[in-house]
C-alpha cells in the first residue's frame, strides 16, 4: 500500500507541474484540458521522479535526497497552482452533444472492462510476464539495494538475457517506490503499468479532442482502450505501454504547439526503451522538416534526459553490447538477403492481423470512421505529414532492425514484433484520425426558429 | 448539434465495435489468465528460495549449479527466476564463487554431486534448493 501512495505523489507532482509551469491550462475544451493535464502529468511525474531517484540514489549515493527534492517540487507546484486558481482560462465555446455524452459513457465502460480484465491478471499473475521479472523489475531490485550494489542493474555479469544496457526509467521508478515505502510489493509495477495505460488513453483522447473535436477525440480513446494487445500488455508490466504513452504524448504535444514539453516526452521515451531512441531521432528529424521553428525548443526540452541517457549508455552500461552493435558484423549481407526481407515483411503482416481477437480487429472502428466521415488531408497537411513521417520512420527503422539483427530472426520476430506494433499503434490511430473530416464540418446546429415555426404551423391547423 | 445520419451511424457503429472488442478481450484475457496462473512459478520460487536469502549476504556473487540442460528454456527460466528472487545477490552460471546455489528439479545425492565439483554441501533447504560452499 505504501508503494501505491508514492505512485500517487509522483502523479500529483507531474500533474501540478504540468498545470502550473506549462500553458496546457489554456487548452480548450475544459474536459480535454483536464485529460491532457492528467495524462501528460502522470507520465511526466513518473519520468521526473524516476530521473531524480536514479541521479540521487544509484549515481550520487544519497537516495534520501530524492524525497526531499520531490517534496520541494510538489510544494512549489502546489503553491503556484493555488495562486493560479483565481485566473480561470477562457471558457470553452463548444457545445456538449448527446453523442459526446454517449461516447464518454462508452469510454468509461471500456476502461472499466479493462480494469476487470487487469484485476484477474493481477490476482493470478502478480509478477507480470517474463520481461517484467527477468529485466525491468529485476533491475529495480538491484537499484533499490543502495550503495554500490545498485551498479549490478547495468552489470554485464547479468548476461545477455537481462539486457543490462536497456535504459532505466521504468526500473528506477519502481525502485523509487520500493525504496520510499521500504517494501518490494508487486503492486507497484502493476499499478505503474496501469497508470501508463490510463495516461495513454487520457493524452490521446484529450489531444485528438483539441485537434479534431470531441467526437473524434473520444473515439480515439475508445479505439485505443479497446485494443486487444494493449489490454494484454498492461498486466504484463513490460516497458512497451510506457513507451507508447511517451511517444503518443510527444507527438500530440508538438501538434498542439507545445514543443518544449514534446521534447521532454520524446526524451522520456528514449530513457524508457532503446526503441525510444529511434523515436527521438525520427521525431526531431520530422520536426526539423515540418516545423523548423519548433526544433530548437524541442531539443532544449529533450536535452536534460537525453544527457542522462547518453551518460548511462556511454559510461555506465558500456560493457554491455546492444542489439545493434552485436549485429554490425555481417549486417550488410543480412540487409540484402531477400529471404530475410520476405520473412520480416510477412511477419509484420501476420502480426498486424493477429492484433485481433475473435472477429474484432482494432482497425475496424477506424475503417468505419473513414467511411462515415471521409478523408480531408488538405486542411492540416503539415500535421498529417509530421505524424505520418514519424510513424513511417519508426516502421522502417524497426523493419531495418529485424533485417540486420544477428539473433535468430524467427525467435526475434516471435518474441518482440507484437510489442513493436503495440508501440506504433497509437501513432497509427493518430495518423488515421488526423486524415478524416471532423464531425464539426457535418454539424447542423438546430435552428432556434425551428420550434417556433412548428408551433406556428400547429396553431394554423 | 445534429449530424447527417451517415455520420451519426458511423460514430455509433465505431463506438459499438470498440465496446465489442473490449468485452471480447476481457473474456479472452480472463480465461487465459485463469488457465495460466503464474506460468513461471515466481510465487513458488519466492517460497523455495526464501531461506537462501537469509543464509547468504546481499553482497554475495553466487555460482549456480543445476541438473537441467544448459541453455534450455526451462533452465533459463529457473535461473532468471532465482536471480529475480535472490537479487541483489548476483548469480553466475559457474562454480567459481565461494557460495554456489544448487537449483535442482530431481532428487539426488547433492553432497556427492557437490564433492565431485569441489563443493561442500552447506545446507539442503528441500524442494531441490541447496547451498554449497567452495572448498578451499
Amino acid at each position: 500500500m505504501g508503494g501505491l501512495i508514492w505512485i500517487i505523489t509522483a502523479v500529483l507532482t507531474g500533474c501540478l507541474s504540468i498545470y502550473c509551469w506549462t500553458d496546457l491550462r489554456a487548452v480548450n475544451p475544459k474536459w480535454a484540458r483536464l485529460l491532457l493535464i492528467a495524462g501528460a502529468g502522470a507520465a511526466a511525474g513518473i519520468g521526473l521522479t524516476s530521473c531524480i531517484f536514479f541521479l540521487t540514489g544509484p549515481l550520487l549515493k544519497i537516495p534520501a535526497a530524492a524525497p526531499v527534492l520531490e517534496l520541494a517540487i510538489l510544494a512549489s507546484a502546489g503553491y503556484r497552482s493555488f495562486r493560479l486558481r483565481s485566473q480561470p482560462p477562457e471558457p470553452s465555446p463548444q457545445a456538449r452533444s448527446h453523442l459526446s455524452l454517449l461516447l464518454i459513457a462508452g469510454l468509461v465502460v471500456i476502461v472499466g472492462v479493462g480494469i476487470a480484465a487487469f484485476s484477474t491478471a493481477w490476482d493470478l499473475n502478480p509478477q507480470g510476464n517474463w520481461d517484467a521479472w527477468a529485466i525491468w523489475n529485476l533491475r529495480a531490485r538491484f537499484l533499490v539495494s543502495g550503495s554500490d550494489l545498485a551498479a549490478r542493474a547495468w552489470s554485464p555479469a547479468l548476461g545477455a538475457s537481462t539486457h543490462a544496457e536497456y535504459p532505466l526509467l521504468l526500473s528506477s521508478f519502481v525502485a523509487r517506490c520500493w525504496y520510499l515505502s521500504q517494501s518490494s510489493s508487486s503492486a507497484v509495477p502493476a499499478a505503474t503499468a496501469f497508470v501508463f495505460f490510463l495516461s495513454l488513453i487520457a493524452v490521446v483522447t484529450g489531444g485528438v479532442t483539441v485537434l479534431r473535436g470531441p467526437a473524434l477525440g473520444l473515439l480515439a480513446g475508445l479505439a485505443l482502450a479497446a485494443t486487444p494487445s494493449l489490454l494484454r500488455e498492461v498486466p504484463a508490466q513490460y516497458a512497451d505501454v510506457p513507451l507508447a504513452c511517451y511517444m503518443a504524448a510527444a507527438l500530440i504535444l508538438v501538434l498542439i504547439d507545445r514543443p518544449l514539453l514534446a521534447g521532454i516526452f520524446a526524451a522520456f521515451a528514449a530513457w524508457t526503451k532503446d526503441e525510444g531512441v529511434l523515436f527521438l531521432v525520427v521525431f526531431l528529424a520530422a520536426i526539423a522538416i515540418v516545423r523548423r521553428n519548433a526544433l530548437r525548443t524541442a531539443v532544449a526540452g529533450a536535452l536534460p534526459v537525453l544527457l542522462l541517457n547518453a551518460g548511462f549508455k556511454l559510461f555506465l552500461a558500456r560493457g554491455n553490447s546492444s542489439l545493434l552493435s552485436a549485429s554490425l558484423p555481417g549486417a550488410v549481407h543480412r540487409i540484402f538477403d531477400p529471404s530475410r526481407f520476405a520473412t520480416v515483411l510477412s511477419a509484420f503482416g501476420r502480426e498486424f492481423v493477429h492484433m485481433s481477437i475473435g472477429w474484432y480487429h482494432p482497425i475496424l472502428p477506424l475503417i468505419v470512421l473513414a467511411v462515415a466521415l471521409g478523408p480531408d488531408w488538405n486542411k492540416h497537411r503539415r500535421e498529417i505529414f509530421l505524424c505520418a513521417a514519424v510513424f513511417l520512420g519508426l516502421l522502417l527503422g524497426d523493419f531495418g532492425v529485424y533485417l540486420v539483427t544477428s539473433n535468430d530472426l524467427a525467435w526475434q520476430l516471435q518474441t518482440s514484433l507484437n510489442r513493436i506494433l503495440l508501440q506504433l499503434w497509437p501513432l497509427l490511430v493518430l495518423v488515421v484520425l488526423l486524415c478524416l473530416r471532423t464531425t464539426v464540418e457535418f454539424a447542423a446546429a438546430p435552428s432556434p426558429a425551428a420550434p417556433r415555426a412548428r408551433k406556428a404551423t400547429k396553431k394554423k391547423r | 448539434m445534429r449530424y447527417p445520419l451517415r455520420v451519426t451511424a458511423g460514430l455509433l457503429i465505431a463506438a459499438l465495435l470498440c465496446l465489442w472488442g473490449a468485452f471480447q478481450s476481457y473474456a479472452f484475457e480472463s480465461e487465459y489468465q485463469r488457465q495460466n496462473p503464474d506460468p513461471f512459478q515466481i510465487s513458488a520460487a519466492f517460497r523455495r528460495l526464501d531461506p537462501v536469502r537469509g543464509a547468504v549476504p546481499d553482497r554475495a556473487v553466487m555460482g549456480y549449479l543445476t541438473d537441467l540442460e544448459p541453455g534450455s528454456g526451462m533452465e533459463t527460466a529457473m535461473f532468471l527466476t532465482a536471480q529475480y528472487v535472490l537479487a541483489p545477490r548476483l548469480l553466475e552460471r559457474n562454480l567459481e564463487h565461494a557460495w554456489v546455489l544448487g537449483n535442482f528439479t530431481r532428487p539426488a545425492d547433492f553432497a556427492a554431486l557437490g564433492k565431485s565439483k569441489s563443493l561442500r554441501l552447506e545446507r539442503d533447504f528441500g524442494a531441490g534448493v541447496v547451498l554449497f560452499r567452495r572448498e578451499k
